[in-house]
């Protein structure tokens, strides 16, 4: 890494992680050590309904709003806020596919719902990564 | 039927059922190699991509890395599925690849044009931002909506 303001790109990507898989696997933790339960839940466990879609976005809602107060191209900001929308409803389609299926009965495999989620959450978070890494070069590049 | 005569019979593989998450672990992955490179190699990398669409060379090679990736991850859930192609896949994934890149192409000359014409200060460096977000964008695009097009099919047939 050149300098040291790359290593904000780690506590950026840590800021994101931490809320998403870390607090509601502390808080699930915490809630059974209140109740006296011995059980642990995994966030695949937590998660297995596909709610890392709803998740994803909010996450991709975040991207859009950077995008759209940026000082790109209006071209640019439209091609990206269409494609983080797309990923986030798609993503989101994951949970509510899963809920659908469950409420009526469909067969419903917790396996894939968890596995589609988490693939479409990736793909979310890393894309808004990305942005924000075009959004920062740009005001770097802006101020100079 | 008799038993025999049930295993003699020709055996009808499935057509491949593509889902969303195939394709998004690989954007994903893309998505964080592309952001990596940025933030290791802030000058050389984006220069990298600037000049060779300055020599034209971005446009052709896009496609055909798309293309072929597009192809491979296909056939690749294809041997994991144990199923056969199916043509409506083939021919969205021959074309939209190369439809998607052109379009973003076009896209990316549209939006230098307007940043040229801008006041912005430091024109220059901003024509490379630009360039840098579009050829994001265009990788992102060029593998996900293929597939994305492949799925919706998949919605109104049972199989592509």
């Amino acid at each position: 890494m050149n300098n040291w303001n790359s290593v904000k790109w780690l506590v950026y990507l840590a800021l994101y992680v931490v809320p998403v898989f870390l607090l509601p696997w502390a808080v699930s933790r915490s809630w059974v050590h209140q109740r006296g339960g011995t059980v642990s839940y995994s966030p695949k466990q937590l998660f297995e309904r596909g709610e890392l879609g709803l998740l994803s976005l909010v996450l991709a809602c975040g991207g859009i709003w950077d995008v759209l107060r940026s000082t790109f191209a209006p071209q640019t900001i439209a091609t990206a806020a269409v494609l983080l929308a797309m990923g986030g409803i798609m993503a989101m389609t994951v949970w509510v596919e899963t809920f659908c299926r469950q409420r009526s009965g469909t067969d419903w495999h917790p396996q894939r719902a968890w596995r589609d989620s988490r693939s479409l959450a990736l793909f979310v978070f890393s894309m808004a990564a990305v942005v924000e890494i075009l959004l920062d070069r740009l005001s770097r590049e802006g101020a100079q | 039927m008799s038993a025999p005569a049930i295993a003699l019979a020709p055996r009808q593989s499935r057509i491949v059922v593509v889902r969303l998450a195939d394709s998004a672990e690989v954007i994903g992955t893309l998505s964080l190699i592309y952001g990596a490179l940025l933030v290791i190699y802030p000058v050389s990398f984006p220069n990298l991509i600037v000049k060779s669409w300055e020599r034209g060379e971005l446009l052709p090679v896009m496609m055909l890395f798309t293309f072929l990736l597009d192809t491979a991850l296909y056939l690749r859930i294809a041997q994991r599925l144990s199923a056969k192609p199916g043509m409506m896949a083939a021919a969205c994934l021959g074309s939209l690849p190369l439809l998607v890149v052109a379009g973003a192409s076009f896209m990316l000359q549209r939006a230098v044009k307007y940043t040229l014409t801008s006041e912005w200060p430091n024109l220059h460096a901003r024509v490379g931002e630009e360039i840098l977000a579009h050829t994001y964008l265009a990788l992102v695009a060029a593998v996900f909506l293929p597939f994305l097009a492949i799925r919706l099919l998949q919605q109104f047939k049972n199989t592509v």
